[in-house]
């Protein structure tokens, strides 16, 4: 009778033993499912930062050329205004370096 | 307290301390995904921020390119008006040969050079000074310049400075659009007035002038 209730009480402790592995497992699985977790995340991060890298620096470059191309404009039609007063000047400034070189002034 | 009882116990037992070491993981693997999610947001931010502030600087970096090509374009556009002056200045030298400037013939702006420089090299010279005048070829043959107009400047030079001048035309011919030089004829002083280079030793005065005339129309 006693040696059967031993047996008994064996398996119970084998069973229990087991439900704790079990549980065990399960926790080692919820740690690496975990980790895999933070990889994604990190990943994720990853690829967002080069994402926005690429957002970020497209959106200054297209600012710049914007106004790189307002100052051009600007530029060409000051050179344009500056090149048409000199050319209506043209004459009279001929006559100016024409004094100076002739030593006539 | 029989077998089967003990038995339930330790099943009952292994099941909580199951449980529990389960729900620590749970708890564990949250709080480390948090963390996670903290500390990958606040990377975010500063990396962000500083994304902003390099686009920034490139950005600015354009703007100064854009503003010094606007520079280099508005000089070059100045120096083209003025190099088309200057050209264009002895461009007109011929009709200045024919029909004069200003209503003052060429002879008499050759005249002009001649005195000036041959009072210049009388100045540095106490004795009285033996000057030659030289021409280009076409001036020489189109003889703008002859003796008796030289003799007339050297007289008034004389008279007026005092120091005794002897002026007459060298065989010696120069590569010019006009002007002359005018030298000792030991070659120790030599004043040359050509064009070209009355031009280049006027430049810095020369280029003012040019750019308040062209530019404002003063």
């Amino acid at each position: 009778m006693a040696v059967e209730a031993l047996k008994i009480i064996r398996v119970g402790e084998e069973e229990g033993r087991k439900l704790l592995e079990e549980a065990k497992a399960n926790v080692a699985k919820i740690l690496n499912d975990a980790d895999d977790e933070v990889k994604r995340f990190q990943e994720k991060a990853r690829e967002d930062e080069q994402r926005l890298a690429a957002e970020i620096s497209a959106k200054y470059v297209q600012e710049g050329k914007r106004e790189e191309a307002a100052i051009m404009k600007t530029v060409e039609e000051e050179s344009n205004t500056v090149k048409a007063a000199a050319e209506s000047n043209l004459d009279s400034t001929v006559n100016v370096v024409l004094e100076r070189i002739l030593g006539v002034r | 307290m029989g077998a089967k009882e003990m038995v339930e116990e330790i099943k009952e037992a292994a099941n909580e301390e199951g449980a529990r070491i389960i729900e620590e993981a749970k708890a564990n693997a949250d709080q480390k995904l948090e963390a996670t999610k903290s500390e990958l947001e606040a990377q975010k931010q500063q990396f962000v921020a500083a994304e902003e502030r390099k686009g920034a600087e490139e950005k600015e970096r354009i703007v100064r390119a854009a503003r010094q090509n606007a520079r280099k374009l508005r000089w070059t556009v100045e120096e083209e008006m003025i190099e088309k002056t200057l050209a264009a200045a002895l461009e007109r030298i011929d009709g200045v040969k024919s029909g004069g400037f200003k209503d003052i013939s060429y002879p008499e702006i050759l005249a002009g050079l001649i005195n000036e420089s041959a009072l210049s090299i009388a100045a540095g010279s106490s004795a009285g000074a033996d000057v030659e005048v030289l021409l280009s070829e076409e001036d020489a043959t189109a003889s703008y310049v002859d003796q008796a107009m030289l003799t007339k400047l050297a007289d008034e030079i004389s008279s007026e400075k005092g120091a005794t001048v002897q002026l007459s035309l060298a065989d010696e011919r120069i590569k010019s659009a006009g002007g002359v030089i005018v030298r000792r004829k030991d070659g120790t002083i030599e004043v040359n007035n050509t064009f070209e280079q009355r031009m280049a030793r006027l430049s810095t005065n020369l280029r003012e002038d040019i750019v308040k005339t062209l530019f404002t129309g003063k």
